[in-house]
């Protein structure tokens, strides 16, 4: 599998990382086994979290089995000191490991939310006590919120070395500034900053849950995936010609297979193709008028 | 609005910024909305359709009022002044055209231009011989002939519509691929059912029903598809 730098951490990751949430859905020899699958493959890069129930547990055994093949990030959804300096030992002591190579400030949403992370006394003290005692090697951010909010923090954050947000056609056609994550790939590539893609493989939202009970859905993931083969490899191959350094698998355990084979498979996809997804994309998505042309 | 992507994609390598520019054709604005967030200094949206007028300020006049100018008028005679602009695009018209209209348009576009002015023309190649839209866009060319002895669609190889441009000065600075598959969509093929259905309207019940039912059932059955390429070729008027 293709692998490309993580930004200037010095790290060289397969195009492909796990997302380790998919393990919470099987039991401890299911997920050996699929943890053995995705290396199989070629996979270096895994991410997990305290919050995916018991994935960090279930992760542990084949991660200390293949400890220097696998490159780790983790996160945490605390925003102050000690939380955060809770959470990284609770992690490191699920996954039975000593550090952790890519710790991220997980989900951010709001304003006020990174002004508490880099104050005195935030999360982020406690991240950088952690990294100068060797229990975490990189630091990041995850977030699904605004790309401005995303660009505040990378000027707000000196040492963040990665950060993961959403990015698929149906983003990507949007021309707000709350969905310029393309403002965000250029910030971070001028920067050296790794990129990690999320939301890869989401279809859509789900139906509400009058119309669809949450434990009618087909798929755990908190979004309706895309499914098929055809559609995954055109989601993966999207996703990887963005300028991303890494796509994250879905979080569904049935999915999971299908996104190796794709990313395995990759060749690449040409920009009138891109365009193409973003064009059919938005005009599924579209509310009026209806036109005849692109 | 969101600028479509084929739009972005042929201006991207354009000199837009501080330009006169004019949409002819210009539909729901797709490129005027393209020329205006490009930083065009003006834009001249010429439409001979006062929907598709309305459409476009309502779409694009919002916090453009002093760079939009919505024109309605037949692109084979427009009231601009010769030499006035810097920059014509037509994205996605010559396919709509009457295929007779297609070289007075090209004369037209070509006395309004600038000396040294700048040309974007963007559009279908044919579509593959297999294709299922053929069937709705065949239906649509009877539908158009029946009612006023034209065809509604007519898709050009770009080398063709590359030779009459270039019959009036324009030499051909690039081409590009905007969509490798062109995706039809269900609301695309809606759109392309209802010309049937506008057509369909105009003739007797006898004639216009049985359009009207085939063009539905086409929607039904092909539902949509990925097919052909859309292509951009840009052009400057050569000096003198």
């Amino acid at each position: 599998m293709e692998t490309r730098a993580l930004g200037d951490t010095g790290q060289e990751s397969t195009v492909l990382t796990f997302g380790s949430i998919a393990l919470n859905w099987l039991e401890q020899e299911g997920a050996n086994q699929l943890v053995e699958l995705v290396l199989d493959h070629g996979v270096n890069h895994f991410d997990v979290a305290p919050t995916y129930g018991d994935a960090e547990l279930k992760l542990g055994p084949k991660l200390r089995q293949y400890r220097d093949d696998i490159f780790l990030g983790c996160k945490t959804q605390e925003r102050e000191y000690e939380g955060a300096a809770r959470k990284i030992d609770r992690s490191l002591d699920r996954l039975g490991i000593d550090t952790i190579d890519l710790y991220q400030i997980h989900g951010l949403e709001y304003e006020d939310e990174l002004d508490t992370i880099t104050a005195d006394g935030g999360a982020l003290d406690a991240i950088r006590e952690a990294k100068d005692d060797g229990k975490i090697d990189h630091i990041g951010l995850t977030s699904h919120g605004n790309p401005e909010l995303i660009l505040d923090a990378i000027d707000r954050i000196d040492d963040l070395e990665t950060v993961m947000f959403p990015l698929n056609p149906v983003v990507a056609g949007k021309d707000g500034d709350e969905y310029d994550y393309e403002a965000v790939l250029e910030r971070c590539e001028a920067e050296g900053i790794g990129t990690l893609g999320i939301k890869a493989f989401a279809k859509g939202s789900w139906p509400s849950t009058d119309e669809l009970a949450e434990a009618d859905r087909p798929y755990a993931n908190w979004y309706e995936p895309v499914d098929t083969p055809e559609v995954i490899r055109e989601r993966f191959d999207f996703a990887a010609a963005q300028s991303l350094d890494t796509v994250v698998s879905p979080g569904d355990p049935k999915l999971v297979a299908m996104v190796l084979d794709a990313a395995s498979r990759s060749t690449g996809m040409g920009e009138a193709r891109q365009r193409a997804l973003i064009e059919e994309a938005r005009h599924n998505d579209s509310p009026v008028p209806e036109q005849l042309h692109h | 609005m969101d600028v479509p992507e084929t739009v972005t994609a042929a201006l991207a390598d354009r000199q837009v910024e501080g330009q006169v520019c004019l949409e002819a054709g210009a539909g729901v604005g797709n490129a005027t909305a393209g020329l205006l967030a490009a930083g065009a200094e003006r834009v001249y949206a010429v439409t001979d359709d006062a929907d598709h007028a309305a459409t476009v300020r309502e779409r694009v006049g919002d916090g453009n009022a002093d760079r939009l100018v919505v024109l309605e008028a037949d692109l084979r005679a427009t009231p601009l002044a010769t030499d006035s602009v810097d920059f014509v695009t037509a994205h996605g018209l010559c396919n709509v055209l009457p295929p007779a209209d297609l070289t007075p348009i090209a004369a037209e576009l070509t006395r309004v231009a600038k000396p040294d002015g700048h040309l974007v023309v963007d559009d279908y190649a044919v579509p593959p011989a297999d294709a299922a839209v053929n069937r709705l866009f065949a239906l649509e060319n009877t539908a158009a002939r029946m009612v006023d002895g034209r065809p509604a669609l007519t898709f050009y190889p770009p080398a063709m519509l590359a030779a009459v441009f270039v019959d009036y000065g324009w030499t051909v600075e690039r081409k590009k691929t905007l969509l490798d598959p062109v995706p039809w969509t269900e609301a695309h093929l809606d759109a392309h059912a209802e010309v049937v259905r506008g057509y369909a309207a105009r003739l007797p019940d006898s004639l216009g029903e049985p359009l009207t039912a085939m063009a539905d059932d086409l929607v039904a059955a092909i539902g949509s598809e990925r097919t052909g390429t859309m292509y951009s070729l840009a052009f400057r008027l050569a000096d003198g």
